[in-house]
């Protein structure tokens, strides 16, 4: 009853407040003295930064009110000012839902976009803009008894946050884990991954394809071959259907999608980090129905891409199809679905314009 | 800049013995265009800490002048609170409204400041406003009968619009209209004269009404409601600086737009004028049809860079910041051209205003007369 009476009150304080700052919001005033306070984004601060490797750092975050806690296995879309212009990309959260800190760790991929301005420009203070967590690479509920987590490269970082929140649920089981890594240089999180491993509910193992392997470390890279031999095949095909997380480059997924295929009894969770060109698009002329201009598109390129080619700034966000930020109306035309290759009319439709390509000429609404 | 008469590229611009083809005219819409390019891709970081910057200083100021507002028992703390509060107004409307609902910021990618989903501390809303300026005025600038602007519906500014007896009145109530600006600017969108034309359907009117009666309530309701009651028994003195507050910025927007469209040189258009016209007569239309003002780098940002209202006019989109850095060169490009560049200082520019508002009260031929009067008359 109390707390009714209170979150009453609450609401009417807002409602002041929104009516006291009309058309703006308090928070607008509030950025005045912690430039995190927004009414319409999650924006966080940059407490620290961790470095992992010379080509990665762990940033731990402070968010403002509007974040609401992950899922472990989730990433976010984290916008940095480069150069005056808000740019996005996703990145996966490294922390468990309930740490102190939120964490993503982030991987310079010489792009010369947001992961490497992270990496190698951003410093404690810094503000960053987020958006809600999502994915569904996430642990089902209930969570199961038995897994086996296979990841490479970077993605160690959401296999990283369902195994720490796994664990520290209390739960009772097993947990299977192998991380593939070129090198021990480019290996991220290791220091948490050594304490994880510490657990005797986890078996984690490290498997490096280029360094010679250290005590209890294994060497190989993986192939079907490889996970028949270190006895990875006989734990999933059995009655009690343990589920697999897979995340990593696209060939390490094609490899583990192909081995599960055959082998697995239980559902498959992956998570690919770059977006899959499945080519196509023939290219075309694009016809800019509101700023009036026409531009070629290439074969195979976003019709986002090929916007800004020409000048244009549509607005934009993630750049993979996930957001929807550069949902666009086609007046006419036909686009191809770069993800998959499907192509088709989308005549008064609206499409992702950093996943679609031309399929012959097309008419847009910038 | 005169040209030989030709065939194939005909005089299509004649004003004061200077005759430009349409080569010309394209051409010099071409070098328009090429300045526009060049600082459009130098856009940064420092544009951003500009208008960042400017955003932060007008919500402190807005700040001060509200929580000063609240100590208006004390004579200097009512006229500073007043005088901060109504700056606030003013660098919000125009510097900042008025330009990022422009577009003029959208490539920040940044959500506080995209056309898109800005509105302003004004009792117009966003929407229709972003119809009845940029579309409406930018696109027929000066064009009698298609902008708007020209007369709000209800000045005589220009020869092409019919005299009536009511004009007669217009240098009087032109003042309610500049104390009551925002008024003006609010309901311009609902186009009475196109509703008891026929051109607009009554549905459409009550759904742009309602929008417009919703966004009045809410800054009625802060600025002569709220605020003055969390003053409580100083009630009466935050109203009236609240009041004070939007008079000076209702006075002062009036003043800048008047001086942009209105002053003596400023051309006006009709719409044959417009029939078939190419992009680079459009952009002879925006020089013609607009006219700066002089002043000083403050002066500049408190008039929301309408002191540029040519550069304005030729670049909408451009952040304002960089007018007066691109103002000289259009000044330039005009003049070989032997274009007129209309500039003075805010008096000199506005008293023409003034005059022909006087003017265009009368019937034509009595002003004419008065006119070749005043000409003949001894000084």
């Amino acid at each position: 009853m109390q707390s009714q009476v209170s979150s009453q009150r609450d609401g009417l304080m807002r409602r002041l407040g929104r009516a006291l700052t009309t058309p703006f919001d308090p928070e607008d005033y509030l950025a005045l003295f912690d430039a995190r306070h927004s009414a319409r984004e999650i924006r966080a601060r940059v407490v620290r930064v961790r470095r992992e490797t010379d080509r990665a750092v762990t940033l731990e975050l402070a968010p403002n009110r509007l974040w609401k806690p992950h899922r472990a296995g989730q990433y976010v879309m984290l916008g940095v000012d480069i150069d005056g212009v808000r740019q996005q990309r996703c990145f996966s959260l490294s922390s468990a839902p309930h740490d102190p800190v939120l964490t993503v760790t982030v991987k310079a991929n010489g792009g010369g976009g947001v992961s490497d301005h992270l990496v190698h420009r951003c410093r404690a203070g810094d503000l960053l803009t987020l958006s809600p967590a999502a994915g569904d690479f996430v642990l089902p509920d209930p969570a199961p008894e038995r897994i086996l987590l296979l990841s490479a490269g970077s993605g160690v970082t959401p296999v990283h946050s369902i195994v720490k929140s796994w664990l520290s649920s209390g739960q009772t089981g097993r947990l299977v884990w192998r991380h593939f890594e070129r090198n021990y240089s480019s290996l991220l999180l290791g220091e948490s991954l050594r304490e994880l491993a510490l657990d005797e509910r986890l078996d984690f193992r490290l498997v490096l394809s280029a360094d010679a392997p250290r005590d209890g470390d294994l060497a190989g890279r993986l192939d079907e071959h490889w996970l028949t031999e270190n006895g990875l095949t006989g734990s999933v095909d059995d009655a009690s259907r343990p589920p697999v997380f897979a995340c990593g480059p696209q060939g390490f997924l094609d490899t583990v999608i192909d081995w599960h295929r055959r082998h697995g009894a239980g559902p498959l969770f992956h998570e690919r980090f770059q977006t899959l060109s499945a080519g196509g698009g023939e290219g075309g002329l694009m016809r800019f129905a509101r700023s009036g201009g026409e531009a070629p598109a290439e074969a195979g390129q976003s019709l986002l891409e090929a916007a800004e080619a020409a000048g244009l700034s549509p607005r934009h966000g993630c750049r993979m199809g996930i957001c929807h930020t550069c949902k666009c109306r086609v007046a006419r035309g036909r686009v191809r679905d770069l993800r998959n290759g499907e192509s088709r009319d989308v005549v008064g439709q609206e499409i992702r314009l950093c996943v679609h390509g031309a399929d012959g000429d097309v008419e847009l609404d910038l | 800049m005169n040209a030989k008469v030709n065939n194939l590229d005909p005089v299509i611009f004649e004003r004061q013995g200077v005759r430009l083809t349409r080569s010309q005219v394209e051409a010099f819409g071409r070098e328009i265009e090429a300045l526009r390019d060049e600082v459009m891709n130098d856009l940064g970081e420092r544009d951003a800490r500009y208008i960042r910057r400017l955003v932060k200083t007008q919500k402190s100021l807005e700040l001060a002048g509200r929580g000063l507002l609240f100590l208006g028992v004390l004579p200097p703390a009512w006229l500073a609170g007043t005088t901060l509060l109504s700056v606030s107004k003013i660098l919000e409307n125009m510097e900042i409204g008025h330009n990022v609902m422009h577009g003029q910021w959208d490539w920040l990618n940044d959500p506080d400041l995209d056309s898109s989903t800005y509105d302003w501390d004004n009792t117009c809303p966003a929407e229709q406003w972003k119809h009845s300026h940029n579309y409406m005025h930018h696109t027929f600038t000066n064009v009698v009968g298609k902008d708007r602007d020209v007369g709000y519906g209800i000045l005589r500014l220009s020869e092409d619009q019919r005299w009536n007896p009511l004009y007669l009145a217009q240098p009087a109530y032109n003042w309610v209209l500049a104390a009551l600006f925002q008024w003006g600017v609010a309901f311009h969108d609902l186009e009475y004269e196109k509703l008891l034309k026929g051109e607009k359907s009554w549905a459409e009117y009550r759904v742009q009404r309602r929008k417009i009666m919703k966004k009045v309530r809410q800054q009625v309701l802060k600025d002569y409601l709220l605020f003055p009651a969390l003053a409580g028994p100083f009630f009466p003195l935050v109203f009236a600086g609240n009041l004070s507050a939007n008079l000076t910025r209702n006075l002062w927007a009036y003043l800048i737009i008047f001086c942009g469209h209105f002053t003596e040189h400023a051309e006006m258009f009709t719409e044959r004028d417009i029939e078939n016209e190419s992009r680079g007569q459009w952009y002879l239309r925006q020089l013609l049809g607009s006219s700066n003002l002089e002043g000083g780098p403050l002066f500049h940002i408190m008039s929301g860079n309408l002191s540029h209202q040519i550069e304005h006019h030729l670049f909408p989109d451009m952040p304002s910041n960089r007018y007066r850095e691109v103002a000289p060169r259009v000044r330039e490009i005009a003049g070989r051209y032997g274009l007129h560049y209309n500039t003075g200082r805010l008096g000199r520019q506005f008293g023409t205003v003034l005059k022909r508002i006087n003017r265009m009260a009368l019937p034509d031929r009595l002003s004419r007369r008065l006119g070749r009067r005043a000409n003949s008359a001894p000084v």
